[in-house]
């Protein structure tokens, strides 16, 4: 079902960005004519001047991009460049002193849920109750997002025998090495199908194996869904990413293509 | 609302789920109010008058409380959990009343046994209405329990927990533990100057408005 005004909408604004700046009216509830909507926009993640401190020490200074839907965006930089503080902010966990930023055409201040449903993230530390089994961890995190019992059942079951966790899904996460813990953690970050994933370092931890089984996942969906990935591995960024953006001391240094990325930088 | 009232009972679910596997800190709460009873009883010969009873019993209840509700965001913020919550589409403050249900089912479990207890060491019992006494203690619980959460979510930045948790749930949770003192001596040995039933809507009052102005500030301690 698609809304006719939204059709014509569609053809005379294809970016979502200029249908809301002529004042029509914000889209605020989640239907799937809006969430079409965002399909459209080109640009999912928008900052403007972004400013993050903690206290005297600058994290993010006044920094601006912008990533388009689809594919692999990388995002490098050595240790305290700001990487995870962005990731941070994109995720709607940490809010910036100054400057804006939109993340599917959404404020994180006002829209946060709206955000929410549509990222999937991956952090240094895996999202799993140590007490809890696999499979409850995971069914845990399925109500949270609101997925029936019968998609929560088949997903579990599909990706769990994609990472080859299956034969784990019974076992208290606790007594899991640190390699399954972090494959448990993918399941999770992927279950609800996000549109936006965020990375922030995702293949620390995970052997070869799981190393390429994840890798496949991304490359299935880069075309249909947004990756942003911090890694400290230039190599595998190269390979991996479609272009990328460069932080060092809290700043852009460089961005483009990856074909124009220079490891010199 | 649907949705996030099932996430609350979700994450309640969890947590009661956690506990009863490490046992921790239910084992704890139950080990120090049964001491605590036990020295009363001995120091008090067994024969404690109903006003000093209703005192010890919630002063106990309230002590207890804090080896449950400290814990209650510090857990999750060590295992790193918390960015799963924060991350997950759901308001603050479905988080919050997930954690005031897992607080006043842990405190539930312990208080089955403590009262009865109590009520035999302490030579306690109750002359009102049975169904006024079951509700002061749900509704005296569910206070501690949501004063608790919220002294445990306040508690998560400080890098000296142990001692920011009781500078914020004393003074919070001392109003009500006043009030059902109070309630429950007038349960005990009759209604003094004020009615009993006003006790009992003063009790509700600030149930509500702990709540509430939890859940309205909530969000805050969730995103930095």
């Amino acid at each position: 079902m698609q809304d006719p005004f939204l059709k014509l909408m569609r053809k005379i604004f294809p970016r979502r960005e200029l249908i809301t700046g002529f004042g029509f009216p914000k889209l605020q509830c989640t239907t799937v004519q809006q969430i079409e909507v965002t399909h459209l926009s080109e640009i999912i993640i928008e900052a403007k001047e972004l400013t993050r401190r903690y206290g005297y020490r600058v994290a993010l200074k006044k920094i601006s991009f912008a990533f388009t839907a689809g594919g692999v965006h990388g995002l490098f930089g050595s240790n305290g460049a700001g990487k995870t503080t962005l990731m941070r902010i994109i995720s709607t966990l940490l809010r910036p002193q100054s400057g804006s930023i939109t993340v599917f055409g959404f404020d994180p201040e006002e829209d946060f849920i709206e955000i929410k449903k549509r990222i999937g993230l991956i952090g240094d530390k895996p999202l799993l109750y140590p007490e809890l089994t696999g499979r409850e961890n995971l069914e845990f995190y399925c109500k949270l997002y609101g997925i029936d019992k019968e998609t929560m059942d088949n997903g579990i079951e599909t990706l769990s025998r994609r990472f080859g966790v299956f034969k784990w899904l019974d076992e208290p996460t606790k007594i899991l090495s640190t390699g399954l813990r972090k494959r448990f953690d993918i399941i999770r970050c992927v279950i609800h199908s996000p549109e936006l994933f965020l990375l922030d370092e995702p293949f620390a931890g995970l052997d070869k194996e799981a190393t390429d089984i994840f890798k496949d996942y991304i490359n299935e969906h880069r075309s249909t869904k947004t990756v942003v990935l911090t890694t400290h591995n230039l190599r595998l960024g190269k390979d991996f990413c479609d272009d990328y953006l460069t932080l060092r001391k809290a700043e852009i240094v460089a961005q483009g293509p990856i074909s124009e990325f220079d490891e010199e930088m | 609302m649907t949705s996030a009232l099932s996430a609350a009972f979700a994450i309640a679910k969890k947590d009661i789920l956690s506990q009863l596997r490490k046992r921790f800190e239910i084992f704890a709460m139950f080990l120090f109010a049964l001491i605590s009873v036990l020295a009363f009883a001995f120091a008090m010969g067994g024969q404690v008058p109903p006003e000093i009873g209703s005192a010890l019993l919630w002063v106990i209840i309230f002590l207890t409380g804090m080896f449950g509700f400290a814990p209650i965001f510090i857990s999750e913020t060590e295992t790193g959990t918390l960015k799963g919550l924060s991350v997950a589409p759901i308001p603050a403050w479905s988080v919050y009343l997930g954690k005031v249900i897992y607080g006043f089912v842990l405190m539930g479990i312990v208080e089955i046994f403590l009262i009865p207890i109590c009520m035999i060491l302490l030579s306690f019992s109750f002359s009102a209405n049975i169904f006024l006494v079951l509700g002061t203690f749900i509704i005296g619980t569910l206070d501690f329990a949501a004063v608790g959460a919220m002294a445990s979510a306040l508690t998560m930045p400080s890098e000296s927990k142990s001692t920011v948790f009781p500078i914020v749930y004393f003074p919070t949770a001392t109003s009500a533990l006043i009030l059902l003192v109070e309630l429950t001596r007038g349960l005990a040995i009759g209604p003094g100057l004020i009615p009993l039933g006003f006790l009992f809507q003063i009790i509700i009052a600030h149930l509500v408005a702990m709540i509430t102005i939890s859940a309205a500030i909530f969000s805050y301690a969730l995103t930095s």
